[in-house]
């Protein structure tokens, strides 16, 4: 059945995924930080993803950023989700261009909003286990809004 | 054998004679006696396991250990019952003052950096080189950059293990936390020279470069060569480390990035959380640390050695034709004013807002990549 993006349910289904997919991500390590997910469109949708030990333990809608403590936020328009999740769709992964860490760095196409720099760093420290979480959907069959 | 110890154990008739008599099992058990404070440790998340956090009680705790250590000067672990009077060694540790090394969490990054752990051999696909094509200049221009890297992993796994003997063994979560340093720095080392000779093979050492490394290594204290390697040097390196993966030829090196990355900025947040300790506790420091990073920043430029920038050039605009070479220069432009941009904002966070103003980075920013870019 398909889910639809964005959506509360498409985050919660990528955390049981994670959970099911146990051995990949304790093999990445502890992950500990509260990652906020923002899809600009004519409705923006915040969310806030809570990654402790191997988990995404709490998948959480918020009307505004200071009702969690994010470490930092990826903002992007809902195109360019689509388009990497698309790209994650076409072979497991992400083609070169759709890592989270090349959207969100030279041109900017994702943002990435944080207060305080340690926050911001965990994005890098625990990089590969975040790409690992958004990889999660690359067979999920999804319904674009 | 420097050091001759003053009592020859081999030769001390009391010493022989008692272990004579334990063996004749006539033991006194004195050791037994030593009355001990009773404390609970137990894993508050038995995923975790038991960490270093769940050992912070009672004697044992760092914040029960007073800020200057003077009872001990060995190798004795915080909260070990020592030898009345001048029997414990003299090991000579320098670093005895709880702001000369601490940072806030550093117990946390510990058991990030163990659980973290991964292993160039197996964890890159490098099975997978041979399915991309890369052209010549493009493969030349990366092992340039993984030359350069070498050097500078190099310095990071060296100083860390410079400074770790100096340490009061009271202060073991950072000891313990900068040899995960040093191993890490190692990895990356060996993940640069095998991605070199994998590919076109070893480039040019850098002068410049190698004289800006040998600045941290020199630096007279350990929160100096800190402040200049795991603030200034590896956060800008982690902006290297970002744009390396952006500019990956293969999804090979990408990978490659991803995970060194996740290293590098743990040991800049050990590294900020240090800053930030110091400031906070010897706001006096200031001026010191201060007048260090104005040398240590101009000594940093040195990373922006000619074959460096071009090599990145290259990468960044995916080839050596004139358009390649003008997106390459936007690309590298860039991320250099994101390294300078995210360094201030850390400094500030640490309590050096000052380094904005003083800082003699902005201005050589505006002459140099101003400069390649017009």
């Amino acid at each position: 059945m398909a889910i639809k993006f964005p959506s509360l349910e498409f985050f919660q289904e990528l955390a049981r995924r994670m959970e099911e997919n146990a051995a990949e991500f304790e093999k990445l390590g502890f992950c500990d930080t509260v990652m906020g997910v923002k899809v600009d469109g004519d409705t923006p949708h915040l969310y806030a993803l809570t990654f402790d030990v191997f988990d995404c333990k709490d998948v959480r809608e918020l009307s505004s950023p200071e009702e969690a403590e994010l470490d930092f936020t990826l903002e992007a328009p809902l195109p360019l989700w689509r388009e990497m999740f698309e790209s994650i769709q076409k072979n497991g992964h992400p083609e070169p261009t759709y890592t989270l860490n090349s959207l969100s760095h030279v041109g900017d196409r994702m943002k990435v909003v944080y207060d305080d720099p340690e926050g911001h760093d965990k994005l890098y420290r625990f990089m590969a286990t975040l790409q690992a979480f958004m990889d999660q959907a690359s067979d999920l069959e999804i319904e674009w809004a | 054998m420097s050091y001759y110890g003053t009592n020859d154990f081999s030769h001390n008739s009391d010493f022989n004679l008692r272990i004579r008599d334990i063996k004749k099992g006539n033991l006194d058990f004195g050791w037994l006696d030593e009355a001990r404070e009773t404390v609970e440790v137990r894993r508050r998340d038995p995923r975790r396991g038991l960490t270093l956090e769940d050992c912070e009680v009672g004697p044992y705790a760092i914040d029960n250990t007073p800020e200057i250590v003077r009872e001990n000067r060995g190798l004795a672990p915080r909260g070990a019952i020592l030898a009345e009077g001048a029997e414990q060694p003299d090991l000579g540790p320098s670093l005895n003052k709880k702001t000369d090394v601490w940072g806030y969490r550093v117990q946390r990054y510990w058991e990030e950096a163990m659980s973290r752990q991964w292993n160039v051999s197996t964890d890159i696909p490098w099975q997978d080189m041979d399915k991309h094509e890369i052209p010549d200049d493009i493969e030349i221009a990366f092992c340039q950059l993984c030359t350069l890297l070498s050097e500078v992993e190099m310095i990071a796994t060296d100083l860390p293990a410079k400074w770790s003997h100096h340490m009061n063994s009271y202060f073991q979560e950072v000891k313990g936390f900068i040899a995960t340093q040093a191993i890490d720095e190692a990895r990356h080392a060996e993940a640069f020279r095998k991605r070199a000779l994998a590919g076109a093979g070893l480039y040019r050492a850098s002068v410049r470069g190698e004289h800006a490394l040998k600045g941290i290594l020199e630096a007279d204290s350990y929160s100096e060569g800190s402040v200049f390697l795991h603030v200034l040097g590896e956060g800008f390196i982690l902006t290297l480390f970002r744009s390396s993966e952006f500019i990956s030829p293969t999804p090979v090196e990408q990978r490659m990035f991803q995970l060194v990355m996740q290293d590098e900025a743990r040991h800049v947040s050990y590294g900020l959380q240090h800053l930030k300790y110091l400031m906070d506790n010897c706001p006096e420091i200031r001026p010191q640390i201060n007048g260090f990073l104005d040398e240590a920043e101009r000594h940093l430029t040195g990373l922006f050695n000619p074959d460096q920038l071009e090599s990145m050039i290259v990468l960044g605009g995916k080839g050596t034709s004139p358009e390649c070479i003008r997106r390459g220069i936007e690309v590298v432009g860039a991320f250099q004013g994101k390294q300078i941009e995210e360094y201030f904002h850390r400094a500030e966070r640490a309590g050096l807002p000052e380094r904005r103003e003083r800082s003699p980075l902005l201005e050589l920013q505006q002459r140099m990549i101003a400069g390649v870019l017009a």
